[in-house]
């Protein structure tokens, strides 16, 4: 096992880490950039280290400075998180290089999945149903050709995408053009490759992903479903665990698909498989997330494992100590994710207690969320017996969540959990859309 | 007011969890050596920048010398240097010149501050001329002028085509006029071999500058340059002198040379052998249509 542990993250996710970490007895070191010297995990662990200012790019995505961080301080290994550099196929070959243990799977499965155009094709050929598309699309001729035999409407996706961007919807072929060029070069901005194809749009539908354990000796384990299908702006707001569309059949389908997709890929680590499930309870694979999600935590309600700890133990060399029998999903849980809507400082917090409520968040009284970051402030999660009861609980913990002085979107959850739809489970992906967000 | 974080936790004690194997020690790993890139200032490591043909990720050239370019360049186990024994003199006893041609020679690992010869870009035969930019920056004195002239020439008789790469500071001041005659000595070498009906292409690496600018290196047919390579005569900091005036900071740089017409394009080091080949391919049909 590791004696020392480099988090190379920040915010909530770098705290989940060092907490499991100071559980199994393993040293931390804490990397942060100049923005984040007043940070809640520079101080929880052991050791910790600035990496540069707070332009991303100069710290939390510099794999050189992470490695330097890494070798100055004797860390064995490192723990990208998610998001930054935890799909960086580059920084895992150069923790390699230095032989520091990446905790996640191996740079040729990264770079498999990261490009998503590579990645349909591999489940494709692994029998895993993908939603109709294309493969890269040289221009806008091919994607106007590709969509008149495909039927409007279509997706714009890219090949490097994440967090939502570089996707468009494309309803009619006079639309076609403009996205493609705004869509081309939000990806090249972003990611540094502009390379698009194109997706049959299935509407409506929930997004339902499975979570994965699989260790070195290709023994893979499902660890149920999140869902996730109340977005904005793509990104995620609540997910839940068990999907409340999906019954004990459909589930055994999608636990045989993504584990037969891990098998067949060779993946080692956790990992999530995220699919499309239209109405009629068809599901299509849409990418494959090589890393911790951010909403890990329902499934570590549902099923009393701890996912972090577990991808320290894969990495280390130690095989899963269950199987798929042994996985058992009770009960129900729910997450909110807590967001800043604009920067500020905390002047009073409460976190609400009580039997199975966790906040999972880096804020203390006095600290002045950056704007150089994403806006998440913490994850309330509950678990119950019932999805009713999650709710119930849910609704009562965001009630008692006070975060005075930076402004979020505590209100717009209570408003989710109440609407009609949300407790009948009866939503898709277009659930705030129609409701004007 | 401001509140700091100022908590203290305390460290619990539990045990080192137990399995799997005896982690790597990291310490044993050599760090390979990295070179650190002027424009953006991420460090690169040698073998990723060998790779990338000695460009960085945000796109700058490093300077390479003669030997590494003609790699690049040319077609493999193509090249077969010419002249190669002719080196400088110190003919007006300039004071030191002696002992800088001495640690140039040792630097470089070259006898002159050009390469010169024959070789195959692309499949297409060709006379190649590589300036060392790491013997006395590439500077321009009688023998540099001499090899020079003598590749145009045997240019000439063979009817070959020319692909030069230029990278110098100008001509070399410790041969005064000796090196200032180069520049006529190669421009006449260049218009022979144009008059015959030859071929001549020159890429302009950063930087080219002083004598070697005003003669042979924009005396080519086609004339390519690198991105961001510096193209002048006198240099910015003689001209702001001079001037008394602050330039603009793309003073001299190929994309405004290019605006200006002065340049027929800006090719990156990863194309420049497809479009050198390219270049010689079209010029060679043309020549037997």
């Amino acid at each position: 096992m590791f004696s020392k542990i480099l988090v190379a993250n920040r915010g909530e996710v770098a705290v989940r880490i060092i907490r499991a970490c100071k559980e199994m007895g393993i040293a931390t070191v804490a990397v942060y950039s100049l923005a984040d010297a007043e940070s809640l995990h520079t101080v929880l662990a052991d050791q910790s280290l600035c990496i540069g200012p707070a332009e991303p790019r100069d710290s939390y995505l510099n794999g050189e400075r992470m490695v330097s961080a890494a070798l100055a301080s004797g860390a064995q290994a490192v723990h990208p998180g998610y998001g930054f550099l935890s799909e960086s196929a580059e920084f895992a070959a150069l923790c390699r290089k230095h032989k520091i243990a990446f905790i996640g799977p191996s740079e040729k499965i990264i770079a498999l999945m990261g490009d998503k155009s590579e990645a349909r094709r591999f489940m494709q050929d692994a029998g895993i149903p993908v939603i109709p598309g294309t493969g890269v699309l040289p221009d806008v001729k091919s994607a106007l050709e590709a969509a008149r035999d495909m039927g409007y409407p279509v997706l714009l996706k890219a090949r490097s995408g994440g967090g939502g961007r570089g996707i468009r919807l494309v309803q009619t072929p006079q639309e076609m053009e403009k996205a493609f060029h705004i869509a081309s070069q939000e990806t090249a901005d972003a990611f540094g490759d502009g390379a698009l194809y194109l997706e049959k749009y299935v509407f409506p539908a929930r997004h339902v992903e499975v979570q994965l354990l699989a260790d070195e000796d290709q023994n893979v384990v499902c660890l149920g479903e999140r869902e996730c299908s109340i977005q904005k702006n793509n990104q995620k707001l609540i997910e839940e665990s068990p999907s409340p569309a999906v019954q004990d059949a459909l589930r055994a389908k999608l636990v045989e698909a993504a584990v037969r997709a891990a098998r067949t890929a060779g993946y080692v680590n956790a990992g999530t498989m995220e699919f499309l499930l239209d109405e009629d309870k068809n599901f299509y694979f849409m990418e494959m997330n090589v890393r911790l999600q951010v909403e890990h935590a329902v499934t570590e309600q549902i099923t009393g494992i701890d996912l972090v700890k577990w991808q320290i133990r894969i990495a280390a060399g130690v095989p899963l100590d269950f199987s798929q029998e042994d996985v058992c999903l009770r009960g129900s849980s729910i997450e909110c994710r807590i967001n800043a809507s604009a920067v500020g400082t905390v002047k009073a917090l409460h976190v609400p207690g009580g039997p199975r409520v966790r906040f999972d968040s880096a804020l203390w009284t006095g600290y002045s969320v950056p704007p150089h970051y994403d806006a998440l402030l913490g994850k309330l999660i509950v678990f119950a017996g019932s999805r009713e009861d999650a709710i119930r609980k849910m609704q009562a913990a965001l009630c008692e969540l006070v975060i005075d002085g930076v402004p979020n979107n505590i209100e717009q959850q209570l408003d989710i959990l109440s609407d009609r739809d949300f407790c009948r489970g009866s939503y898709h992906t277009g659930f705030l859309k129609e409701r004007g967000e | 007011m401001t509140v700091t974080l100022n908590l203290r936790f305390r460290k619990p004690k539990n045990e080192l969890e137990q399995g799997g194997r005896p982690p790597a020690s990291p310490a044993e790993t050599e760090p390979e050596i990295a070179r650190k890139c002027p424009a953006c200032g991420q460090s690169t490591p040698l073998s990723a920048l060998w790779e990338n043909l000695y460009v960085c990720r945000c796109g700058y050239c490093f300077r390479i010398s003669a030997r590494q370019r003609i790699s690049f360049l040319a077609d493999r186990d193509s090249f077969t240097e010419l002249f190669p024994q002719l080196e400088s003199r110190d003919i007006l006893g300039f004071p030191g010149y002696e002992k800088k041609l001495e640690s140039s020679r040792a630097s470089a690992k070259e006898r002159e501050a050009v390469v010169c010869g024959r070789a195959r870009i692309g499949g297409q035969e060709c006379a190649l001329f590589v300036m060392e930019p790491y013997f006395m920056m590439g500077s321009m004195g009688a023998v540099v002028g001499e090899k020079i002239a003598g590749l145009f020439e045997h240019a000439a008789d063979e009817g070959l085509p020319v692909v030069g790469c230029t990278v110098s500071g100008g001509a070399r001041m410790q041969e005064g006029i000796l090196s200032l005659m180069q520049m006529a000595k190669t421009s006449g070498a260049v218009k022979r071999h144009s008059d015959g009906g030859n071929f001549y292409l020159v890429l302009l690496a950063n930087p080219t500058t002083g004598g070697v600018t005003a003669s042979f290196a924009m005396g080519g047919d086609v004339i390519l340059a690198e991105p961001g390579a510096i193209v002048g005569f006198a240099g910015a900091r003689v001209v702001e002198q001079t001037v008394r005036r602050k330039l603009p900071p793309d003073f001299q740089k190929a994309e405004v040379l290019l605006e200006h017409g002065f340049l027929d394009r800006i090719v990156p080091r990863a194309d420049q052998r497809s479009v050198i080949a390219a270049l010689l391919s079209i010029h060679r049909r043309e020549r037997e249509g």
